[in-house]
């Protein structure tokens, strides 16, 4: 039978009742704090719960110890939780609370500036947790139609009743970008992330005496990672305000933080900051890093700063669970293991298994680059109310018996037990006068060229069989194209070498940070 | 190199800021004011400002030891335009 995902929680929160589980705006919560407070939610909204109502939660909080009760009491009441951040723009924040077809909504006094725009489109009564005021009159007077509560009219934590776990019931459900501009739900199921959970613990031998990083905010699941984690063996999650959020080295070095895990890209602003001198975090066991290419240079930076932890490189799309394969970083053994500048992504996590296939989902031999396909006990449950497009991703391939997933990652298929090397993803790499052109090749030379890590390269102009060329775009000072191109062309086929070089101070992202390749494509269309 | 200005700096940010907003189709403030956080006011995230202290160390071509920059004044135009013209002031 399958775990709880709160019976983690559960269980630290008798054995290490007075340790701080959590640190969020300078205040700290021991596990039995944290229990009450959750455990009170949590039983409010059971007795508001209509019988037949989606068992989802709201959270509606940023880095504050209300997010972190909302999220823990959702997952007592039954519900699985659905992470709001008030840095969104407040029209992806009613789409996301909308298609989520949630229930009751947790909301932090931080966020309560826009909750009136997110009730005014809200489509059903909510009941609305507003633990961080005790008088909620007034919003009880504005939209009747909604139940609103404050601190003082929670349930008593003795009302709570441990919920049942269903075989599909789900921890959280996260938005992505989809490629219309409508995010895509992700319903991940309890099962995924204990499955998840279980490996990570063991492997990194988490204790009480851990203290862990979120950088991450709650609306990217690599979050998950970090809250759970911590509170399975009794650890302390230590979130940084958006303001400490800026000063990385410090936040370490102050919180004495043992686990790191973040996006590559914040070792790379640290490196260039002179924010990864040698020795200067000696505090961390782990550094993990997640969610996007890790170049070699960050990775040696990071490994010589923070010389007494292991590093290593951890790859998964949401809908596989936080991360299903990793690489552990050795300065001398991993450089030659890898290709393109960017670190391997190793091995499967146990539970998951991979297949590398061809444009017909049929298996490419070793050595050969492929699609990655992967399924397991981390599988998500797929797009929330969306047949049609978990149709679409989840998919059996020819000769097999079983769904996959599949990834739009592009990886070489490993030759005896070499690790996976991550090579860009599916629409990265397009076809130049006949030509298949992995963009991540042209990045990967033109980053060496103008030591810069910024870089994206497009397809572009369009043509009838793909495209005319590559253009490249940096972020950074403005160099010389010429010497740029020159410099590139001794080690490119002619077709492969940038047209043009467009230097931006900041490149377009999306949602989660990542390059926002179709925003740039969009920039070419309109005459850049 | 001739001496930079708190006003170099401030055109700077205000070139930075107005080109990353209007790159995302949001609407460009006409003149960033020295109590305006660049953070809490949404133009950028704690990864966009670690990007903006680099551009700004690219841009004026010198390091910039940011650490002695207070957290709380760091995302204010005001006290980051002083303190940006200070240290590269220095020699």
């Amino acid at each position: 039978m399958h775990r709880a995902l709160w019976s983690g929680f559960l269980h630290s929160s008798e054995k290490f009742a007075e340790r701080p589980a959590v640190v969020a705006e300078k205040k700290t919560l021991t596990y039995r704090e944290l229990r009450e407070s959750a455990v009170r939610l949590a039983a409010t909204i059971q007795a508001h719960q209509p019988p037949d109502a989606i068992p989802l939660t709201a959270v509606f909080a940023y880095r504050t110890p209300t997010a972190f009760i909302g999220v823990l009491g959702s997952l007592l009441a039954g519900n699985g939780y659905v992470p709001l951040n008030r840095t969104f723009p407040v029209e992806r924040t009613q789409i996301m609370l909308e298609r989520s077809e949630c229930s009751s909504l947790v909301v932090d006094e931080g966020s309560l500036p826009q909750l009136a725009k997110l009730l005014d489109s809200a489509q059903k009564p909510l009941v609305v947790l507003v633990p961080d005021l005790t008088d909620v009159s007034a919003y009880k007077k504005q939209w009747p139609c909604h139940i609103f509560l404050g601190a003082s009219e929670l349930a008593s934590g003795d009302a709570w009743r441990e919920p049942e776990l269903h075989v599909d019931s789900i921890a959280y459900l996260l938005f992505t970008s989809g490629s219309t501009g409508i995010p895509k739900g992700v319903a991940v199921a309890q099962r995924n992330v204990t499955a998840f959970l279980d490996y990570m613990v063991e492997r990194y031998r988490v204790t009480e005496q851990d203290r862990l990083s979120q950088m991450f905010d709650m609306t990217f699941d690599l979050s998950v990672f970090d809250i759970f984690v911590a509170w399975e063996r009794g650890a302390c999650v230590c979130c940084p305000s958006q303001k400490t959020l800026i000063k990385p080295g410090k936040f370490i070095q102050d919180e004495q933080l043992t686990i790191w895990f973040s996006v590559p890209s914040t070792a790379v602003f640290m490196k260039q900051l002179g924010m990864l001198k040698p020795g200067q975090y000696p505090s961390l066991r782990y550094s993990l890093f997640c969610g996007e290419p890790l170049p070699i240079s960050s990775a040696s930076a990071w490994q010589e700063a923070a010389p007494n932890s292991i590093l290593e490189n951890l790859y998964g799309p949401t809908e596989l669970t936080i991360a299903c394969t990793l690489y552990r970083w050795n300065s001398s053994t991993s450089p030659p293991e890898s290709e393109l500048g960017i670190v391997p992504i190793g091995y499967a996590y146990p539970g998951m298994s991979v297949l590398v296939v061809d444009d017909n989902l049929n298996e490419v031999p070793p050595g050969q680059e492929g699609e990655l396909l992967m399924n397991g006990s981390q599988m998500s449950l797929g797009y929330w109310r969306d047949a049609a497009k978990t149709a679409a991703a989840f998919v059996i391939p020819p000769g097999k018996s079983e769904i996959f997933y599949r990834t739009g990652d592009r990886v070489r298929r490993p030759v005896g037990n070499a690790p996976l090397t991550h090579l860009g993803r599916i629409d990265s790499q397009v076809k130049i006068f006949g030509h298949r052109v992995e963009l991540g090749e042209v990045e990967s030379k033109v980053r060496d060229a103008c030591k810069m890590d910024g870089v994206v390269a497009i397809g572009w102009p369009k043509t009838d069989s793909g495209f005319g060329g590559v253009e490249v775009f940096i972020e950074g000072q403005e160099s010389t194209p010429d010497k740029l191109r020159a410099a590139v062309a001794t080690d490119l086929p002619e077709y492969m070498v940038p047209r043009r070089f467009h230097f931006m101070d900041r490149l377009p992202r999306n949602a989660n940070n990542k390059y926002d390749r179709k925003a740039m494509q969009k920039l070419l269309e309109e005459g850049l | 190199m001739s001496a930079v200005t708190p006003d170099a700096v401030q055109s700077f940010l205000q070139t930075y800021i107005s080109k990353a907003l209007s790159e995302q189709g949001r609407e460009v403030p006409a003149r960033l004011t020295d109590d305006c956080d660049l953070l809490l006011s949404g133009f950028v995230d704690s990864l966009g400002l670690l990007e903006l202290m680099t551009a700004l160390q690219d841009h004026f071509g010198r390091e910039i030891d940011f650490g002695e920059l207070d957290a709380e004044q760091m995302t204010i135009v005001g006290p980051l335009r002083k303190f940006v013209a200070e240290q590269l002031a220095r020699a």
